[in-house]
């Protein structure tokens, strides 16, 4: 198979006759039909149901990326229920963690979950990166992709960051004394962003203030936008062709 | 029944057990737990002090809480099992107490034997009355306990 012959993969891949009414009805319920219907979103819809998956983009190397979005849907929801229980003060974090995983039912659960997915994106965007990097998919017109995806490589990075400091016990005290350390010794600027990111000399209770607003508020909002253009990039260039 | 509403049915089915072991999780996540049984200046009776052979470390609990009874001649004292260190439980081992994690030995009144814990186990008073021993509140004879570790009994 050349590249530019495209082979049905399955589904609907016939062009849609006009004459037709729009085949939505048949994919959807009732309800969600009508729904769709008054949204105005049966073109849009369709639109996405007729994009054809080549053969090759098939394989499961190009999955990494959407696991690691899959992961971050479950961050997300884990991360709204950790909350509930939280209290970002230096006095009561560590206890409200503690509650989190002996006291509260299936806390221990979700308290696990949001550690490891946690720990699995930062491994699967990594791996995404990798993949992209060797499939040569980084490549004109897909360069802002790259761009953004190394953004939000850097994201999750800080999200893995700020989020270590939020049981407030040594393992996360220290772990922020030697990365914001780290920060300290950039050039000109770094005495500027280590106390910026600390809220002072040292990691006291702003520390853990600044952190868990960057955690729930601020990288939340920029993954979404970067995430939203990452997305629509994909849809507007299509998957890279074959090696 | 056709194939295809079977296959239908049976999807649903499954999804409704997959769609179930998440919402029932989250439910009962969002209820809050119970408050801790025992509030600190509560006393709670732990039982007779037949219970508690003289000359012998004996563990129990105090409201929900690990704790090790002595019984030296009759006088019963009772202390916290919660390490000092990084608060994990300490168990009887002959007439010492060790910590499993990080083997942290305390003696049979609860000080320090040797670390890495730097600060004895704290009492709990307690008082024979009608053959039962009831315990009342811990005390932190030291100010030096740190924070993490009186919230454990908070």
């Amino acid at each position: 198979m050349s590249v530019d012959t495209v082979e049905p993969q399955g589904g609907d891949v016939n062009p849609p006759d006009a004459a037709q009414p729009a085949p939505t009805h048949g994919r959807m319920p009732g309800a969600l039909a009508w729904v769709a219907n008054r949204l105005g979103m049966e073109e849009l819809m369709e639109d996405q149901y007729n994009r054809i998956v080549p053969i090759h983009a098939t394989n499961y190397i190009y999955c990494f990326g959407g696991i690691a979005f899959i992961l971050f849907l479950i961050l997300v929801v884990t991360g709204i229920l950790l909350v509930v229980y939280y209290q970002p003060t230096p006095d009561a974090a560590y206890q409200s963690v503690v509650n989190i995983s002996t006291n509260v039912a299936f806390g221990w659960w979700v308290r696990s979950i949001h550690k490891w997915a946690a720990t699995g994106m930062v491994i699967l965007v990594f791996v995404h990166l990798l993949r992209v990097f060797f499939t040569s998919a980084y490549k004109r017109p897909r360069e802002l992709n790259w761009i953004s995806g190394v953004v939000l490589l850097m994201v999750t990075m800080a999200f893995g960051f700020t989020g270590y400091l939020l049981p407030w016990d040594q393992k996360a005290y220290w772990a922020t004394r030697v990365g914001t350390d780290i920060a300290g010794s950039t050039p000109f600027i770094g005495h500027f962003l280590l106390v910026s990111l600390r809220g002072g000399e040292n990691i006291t209770g702003a520390t853990l203030g600044r952190f868990f607003t960057l955690h729930v508020l601020v990288l939340p909002v920029v993954i979404v936008v970067f995430l939203g253009a990452h997305f629509w990039m994909i849809r507007r260039h299509g998957i890279s062709g074959r090696l | 029944m056709t194939r295809g509403g079977f296959l239908k049915w049976l999807i649903g089915a499954l999804g409704a057990v997959a769609l179930g072991g998440i919402v029932y999780p989250v439910v009962r996540f969002l209820k809050p737990p119970p408050a801790s049984t025992a509030a600190i200046g509560q006393v709670v009776n732990i039982g007779p002090v037949s219970s508690f052979p003289a000359g012998q470390l004996t563990a129990a609990t105090v409201g929900g809480r690990p704790v090790i009874v002595t019984n030296v001649a009759g006088k019963i004292v009772v202390y916290s099992a919660i390490c000092t260190h990084l608060g994990c439980i300490a168990a009887p081992s002959g007439t010492e107490l060790h910590c499993p994690c990080h083997g942290s030995v305390y003696s049979a009144t609860g000080t320090v034997v040797h670390g890495p814990a730097t600060l004895p186990l704290p009492f709990y008073s307690a008082k024979v009355s009608g053959g039962s021993v009831l315990v009342g509140p811990v005390t932190f004879t030291r100010a030096s306990y740190p924070t993490w570790y009186k919230g454990q009994f908070a």
